[in-house]
């Protein structure tokens, strides 16, 4: 039986689950654009924000407020040096390789996460620390339904970041640069656009969102090695979703999987709840793997 | 320019058959050095990744398809002939081969459907593929008793039985890739990978061959399991993890991706070093995807590649 304000409680949770996804999504989506890869490691991007909010806070007793520009700033200098460092051969010639583009990406990326999680594993430990919430205040009531306090002001800065990030790619100078690159590469750097400069904006970028999601959510998921697994399958499944490169799209298929998630672990399965958003991505990677609002790629 | 391309193609595919076959002689001699029961289990393990790593590099090496599910598809098979057990009574010499033909046939489906995506695509597919077959069978705890694990019968009585029972299964598919790699079929599979256009403007049908690639991959993945699951006499959801997904794809790219010695060498080497670094703290993992990672950047043809170039 839907209850009208269990179904309003559901929808608000899904929502607000969903602009964190979308934290994660964007960025992998604007790698996508303009590289052209999947970035197996982005749940790592993830982590790290989670532990570097987390542990700054705890060992510092900094305000929260403090170390989530902090962690963002640590995911966005994992990115730089990972785009530097390892993406570099995808355009950079290398043209003679016989590992194609794809596969390289496929296994340094995923090699990449595996890496980072058992560094994180051996260094800081298998348990799992409790985030700082940003406000003190635990339940706060809106309207029919309560909202825990801090994942409400999460959600708002979330929400704050995406039209900011969204803003920045449309209209300022480097987001047209970004765009123009993942359009046509050579293109943009016939007309003189920095294309490498691009390629580490965007990765930054995507680490410093990543790590940002990561950070927010660490009072609710607790920081572990493995954290960022799931909320970068999640991801996967709304880039594809969305349409791979499309950031409205992926925006708004976040918000949909949150959504999705939300009513269905309770009146389909809580224990397979993470099952569902792999399901869909097989059954759109079958039926529509352009996404809703990707566009179909041909070959010449 | 095609006669050439076979001729040579076939005369380094034996080259490397004998050095594959001298590793697995050697491996048939260490029971002699090796008496201590723990060690002879390191190697059936390591020979278990091995024929993992066989399969993966079949679809990844030679067909140049990139799928995240070989230890799914290990974890089906270990699955697959355990629950046949365990419900039914079906004695192991038919659950095996049953394991096979149900991977196989989950393979040859599931290749039906992916073998049509290319690159990112078919790696996320497989990823979330292996994730949902690891949640189900960790989820279903009624009929696969979850993450308690399932208790599976045991089939030899030795463990020196165990392991050559595993290394002749391991020559035995060493062997057949040997014959399908210089047979037509395995020319499509490599014409395949290096331009899958062009292998199609010459008439190959390359969603056909991939899938079926596909679906002998996944039967001897699932045969490794189920090899697996009455060796160890207990299987559990861990067999399905991302992490051994890793630890096979580090295998093959630290072996050599594309040769028939690579993946057997390298998964004896990377297993065998990974008992060691547990033994001293744990820093297998660590270790082992920083080489993939080099190797991926810097030596693309693996350790079997630089041997090969140092000994030319």
């Amino acid at each position: 039986m839907l209850s009208l304000s269990l179904s309003l409680d559901l929808l608000v949770n899904g929502l607000i689950i969903g602009l964190f996804y979308a934290l994660m999504a964007i960025g992998l989506s604007l790698i996508f654009g303009i590289l052209r890869i999947v970035n197996f490691a982005h749940g790592e991007f993830y982590m790290v924000g989670a532990y570097a909010y987390t542990l700054i806070a705890l060992a510092f007793g900094l305000s929260p407020w403090l170390t989530l520009p902090l962690a963002f700033a640590a995911g966005a200098a994992v990115g730089f040096v990972v785009e530097r460092l390892l993406m570099r051969p995808l355009y950079a010639g290398y043209t003679s390789w016989g590992l194609m583009k794809d596969e390289y990406a496929v296994i340094v990326t995923f090699g990449l996460s595996l890496l980072l999680i058992n560094l994180v594993d051996k260094v800081v430990g298998p348990y799992g620390y409790r985030g700082p919430s940003l406000v003190q205040v635990s339940r706060i009531a809106l309207g029919p339904i309560m909202i825990s306090g801090h994942r409400l002001i999460a959600a708002a800065v979330a929400l704050l970041v995406i039209v900011a990030v969204a803003l920045f790619i449309r209209y300022s100078f480097w987001g047209r640069q970004i765009r123009a690159v993942a359009q046509n590469r050579l293109g943009a750097s016939l007309a003189g656009i920095d294309t490498a400069k691009a390629s580490a904006i965007v990765f930054a970028l995507a680490g410093g969102l990543a790590a940002l999601a990561g950070a927010l959510l660490s009072p609710i998921f607790n920081p572990t090695p493995d954290v960022g697994v799931f909320p970068a399958i999640k991801s996967y499944v709304i880039v594809v979703l969305g349409g791979m490169g499309s950031i409205p799209g992926s925006i708004l298929a976040s918000l949909m999987l949150g959504v999705l998630e939300s009513f269905g672990a309770v009146y389909i399965s809580y224990d397979y709840r993470d099952t569902f958003g792999l399901a869909i991505l097989i059954l759109f990677l079958l039926f529509r793997p352009q996404g809703l609002f990707g566009e179909r790629e041909r070959e010449v | 320019m095609r006669r050439h391309l076979t001729v040579g193609t076939r005369a380094r595919a034996r080259s490397e058959l004998v050095y594959a076959l001298a590793i697995l002689a050697a491996v048939a001699l260490a029971p002699l050095a090796v008496a201590n029961d723990y060690w002879l289990g390191v190697l059936i393990v390591s020979m278990y990744f091995a024929l993992l790593a066989a399969a993966w590099n079949l679809l990844a090496g030679y067909t140049g398809q990139f799928s995240l599910a070989p230890a799914a598809f290990g974890m089906i098979g270990a699955y697959a002939t355990g629950l046949l057990s365990y419900h039914y009574a079906v004695p192991p010499l038919l659950g095996i081969p049953a394991a096979v033909a149900i991977v196989g046939l989950i393979g040859l489906t599931l290749g039906r459907v992916v073998m049509r995506l290319r690159g990112p695509y078919l790696a996320l597919t497989t990823l979330s593929f292996g994730e949902i077959m690891r949640l189900v069978v960790s989820n279903s705890i009624n009929f696969t008793r979850g993450d308690l694990g399932l208790n599976v019968p045991g089939i030899l009585e030795s463990r020196v039985g165990y392991y050559y029972l595993m290394l002749a299964v391991l020559l035995a598919v060493e062997l057949g890739l040997f014959l399908l790699l210089r047979s037509r079929a395995g020319l499509y599979l490599q014409a395949i990978r290096d331009d899958e256009v062009a292998a199609a403007s010459r008439g190959v049908r390359i969603v056909l061959w991939k899938t079926l690639a596909f679906a002998l991959s996944a039967a001897i993945s699932g045969l490794a399991g189920a090899l697996y699951a009455h060796f160890a006499q207990l299987v559990s959801p861990e067999l399905g993890l991302l992490s051994q997904t890793g630890l096979i794809v580090s295998m093959v790219v630290i072996g050599g991706m594309g040769t028939l010695v690579g993946p057997i060498g390298g998964a004896f080497l990377v297993y065998v070093a990974s008992e060691f670094l547990r033994n001293v703290g744990g820093y297998q993992l660590i270790v082992f995807a920083l080489f993939v990672i080099i190797f991926a950047r810097f030596f693309r043809e693996g350790l079997w590649g630089l041997l090969r170039r140092a000994i030319a």
